[in-house]
């Protein structure tokens, strides 16, 4: 009778076994990457920074706060975005070293007053390293409910001046993100407008100073965005979807300082997000999702040889964990 | 002598044999028992297993509804509902989604969202056709009003036969889903891969998922591109619509999106995995298909491609463009040539 008991108690484990694995994942310090990548790369998962170096990944040592965005900074440091929860929600910028011990905080978005939270998101410094360029929320006081994200700088050795705002939103049509400040003093960002024939897209666009009229860089068929320049300022990353509501593309083109070239697919989706390139310029890192199964989490991927005259092709860094996909990894030497 | 001992042997053999007999039998008898308390004990682990998912899905399915009267101004060929194969015919299934806190008297909510979907198994072919919520029509129940009234005032079957009525399709199926069973049925499968069409900030999106005040507010911020949302994250992103110039437009795009993105996530799903699902969904859903209809219709769902579905939205101009006013409140008013046309065209008799 026990063991006809202990019997049924399998048959019920065993059946708990089938389950799939319904996509979950594992922490990263439970896995190693596939591929050496030289250098320190940090990522973000569940919250949490991590560096990877030597196939091992590392959790740094940073306050508890949610980290939902890890971007490059001087001299090795790191800028990392902490979200904070409804019902007040808002995010700061805080610059870690690269152990995850923070230096300063950047960008302080709080307040005691509902409306006056804001979101800072996707923080870059300048080539000279004299301004930290971000994307805020603008609410309009004369239009009920819109709030569109906006390019915002302040000076990097004191954030909490006033910023400088840099673009003109399409108002409740997003707004404008995901800066890239240029050697040249102007700025390159996703710009997200609605069609008339009410079809979603962005655009990159160009401005050479703030408020300037931008240059489209790309057009509203080809739904770009997340740029990414090369070290040397030759190349620029970005994802595309060229129309799908469902997959993307990581596409390279030559940039010129005013116009971009003629783009190549260096990795055919299904899902590619948030590129940044090595420290030489050769090799894009980016995220996506397993190549037969566009529900997986997204892994770390990279392109070896990503340029737009020759690319490789991609290759899996990593497998069975889940980073954050609107976090681009940061790739130092 | 030997002769004398001859019956007594026989009577030995015999002897011999019926205790051979009787120990086979009771080996038998052993061995019947043995596997029949082990398939017992066995079937009861499954039956323990999957009893959390048997009385969910119980509770789930089989909610008839009344008044499907199929007075509708076209006519399809509808599957029998009392089929459990999967069916060979094209079929119509009716979504509903409504706002479902505590705002709300069960069973009295509006219908933010109504998607009437067209599965063709034999072309392999699926049509999904958004009603904007706020399209002023004529109810079932009498009078007119926005459509996602209908169901307020007369639960499933009045929301399916006002759609039948004013877009002559007939409706075979309905799946009426709640707030947080779409948060749960993401959690279970672990969360969904989209790809954001916009960045989606609301600073009065509807904090009445918890909480002992359902109108309370809170500003979320739903960052563009490609991303893996958890349950809460997928709500904010289908749900908000203030800050987005397309309104409703747009937030039936993004709930026909998030159904590919829930479709694609639930192809790793196994027979094992049905308790949890189930258990979790609670009183969030409801269907009038029986468990085995549903049952007949899954190994269908996972046979579609995001390729064969089409999406159809109407944005507008010409389906709809003046305004009535309604209780202090804007409503579509629609132009039937235009909008019967185009039923038409994906929904064909």
């Amino acid at each position: 009778m026990v063991v006809m008991g202990l019997f049924g108690l399998g048959v019920y484990s065993i059946l708990g076994t089938l389950k799939s694995s319904r996509n979950h994942s594992q922490k990263p310090t439970q896995e190693q990457a596939l591929v050496y990548l030289p250098g320190t790369v940090y990522v973000v998962q569940g919250g949490d920074i991590y560096s990877l170096s030597n196939l091992e990944f590392t959790p740094l040592k940073a306050p508890p706060y949610d980290w939902v965005q890890v971007e490059p900074a001087p001299d090795g440091d790191l800028l990392a975005v902490a979200f904070f929860a409804a019902p007040s929600s808002y995010s700061n910028v805080y610059l870690l070293n690269s152990s995850g011990q923070v230096v300063r905080q950047l960008l302080q978005e709080s307040s005691t007053q509902y409306f006056g939270n804001h979101w800072a998101y996707y923080p870059k410094v300048s080539p000279d390293g004299s301004t930290l360029f971000f994307t805020t929320d603008w609410l309009d006081p004369y239009a009920a409910y819109d709030v569109d994200f906006e390019i915002a700088a302040v000076p990097f050795a004191s954030p909490s001046s006033s910023p400088t705002v840099w673009s003109t939103p399409n108002q409740y049509q997003g707004g404008d993100v995901e800066p890239i400040p240029l050697a040249s003093g102007g700025v390159i960002y996703a710009k997200y407008a609605v069609s008339t024939a009410g079809a979603t897209y962005a655009q990159l666009v160009y401005v050479s100073s703030p408020y300037a009229n931008p240059v489209y860089l790309t057009t509203p068929a080809q739904d770009c965005s997340e740029p990414a320049l090369s070290p040397s300022g030759t190349e620029l990353a970005m994802v595309c979807t060229n129309n799908s509501l469902q997959a993307t593309t990581l596409e390279v083109a030559s940039w010129n300082g005013g116009s971009l070239g003629t783009p190549v697919v260096i990795s055919d989706g299904p899902m590619a997000a948030s590129p940044s390139w090595s420290p030489d310029g050769k090799s894009v890192l980016y995220l996506n999702t397993l190549l037969s199964n566009k529900a997986s989490p997204f892994q770390l991927w990279w392109v070896p040889r990503a340029s737009s005259a020759k690319p490789g092709a991609p290759e899996q860094v990593t497998e069975n964990l889940n980073f954050t996909a609107t976090s681009p990894a940061v790739w130092a030497s | 002598m030997p002769a004398a001992n001859r019956p007594r042997r026989r009577r030995a053999g015999l002897r011999s044999k019926q205790t051979s007999f009787s120990w086979s039998r009771h080996r038998a008898l052993v061995a019947v028992l043995l596997v029949f308390g082990f398939g017992l004990s066995g079937a009861s682990g499954v039956v323990a297993y999957f009893l959390p998912a048997i009385t969910a899905a119980l509770n789930i399915t089989g909610h008839q509804t009344t008044g499907k009267s199929g007075k509708s101004k076209g006519a399809t060929p509808s599957p029998s509902p009392g089929t459990t194969s999967a069916p060979s015919q094209p079929f119509n299934v009716l979504l509903l989604g409504s706002d479902n806190d505590t705002k709300f008297e069960p069973d009295h909510v509006l219908t933010q969202t109504m998607i009437l979907v067209r599965v063709d198994p034999q072309t392999h072919s699926v049509v999904m056709f958004s009603i904007p919520r706020d399209l002023w029509v004529s109810l079932s129940t009498g009078g007119s009003a926005k459509i996602d009234a209908a169901y307020s005032y007369g639960g499933a079957a009045a929301a399916i036969q006002t759609v039948e009525n004013d877009f002559g399709v007939p409706i075979n199926y309905w799946v009426w889903i709640g707030l947080g069973g779409l948060v749960q049925l993401v959690n279970q499968l672990g969360g969904v891969n989209v790809v954001a069409q916009m960045p989606i900030l609301d600073d009065e999106y509807p904090s009445d998922l918890t909480g002992s005040n359902p109108y309370l507010q809170a500003r979320i911020a739903v960052l563009p591109g490609p991303q893996r949302l958890n349950g809460v994250d997928a709500l904010e992103y289908v749900r908000s619509r203030h800050g987005d110039i397309l309104s409703d437009i747009a937030r039936s795009q993004k709930q026909q999106q998030l159904l590919l993105d829930i479709k694609a996530a639930a192809k790793t799903l196994g027979l094992a995995d049905v308790p949890d699902i189930a258990s979790s969904l609670g009183n969030s859903v409801k269907t009038d298909m029986s468990l085995t209809q549903l049952t007949s219709l899954l190994p269908l769902a996972r046979a579609f491609s995001d390729g064969d579905v089409n999406e159809v939205i109407m944005t507008g101009s010409p389906y709809f463009g003046s305004v009535i006013e309604s209780d202090g409140e804007d409503a579509l008013a629609p132009d039937w040539t235009q909008i019967d046309a185009l039923v038409a065209q994906y929904f064909p008799t």
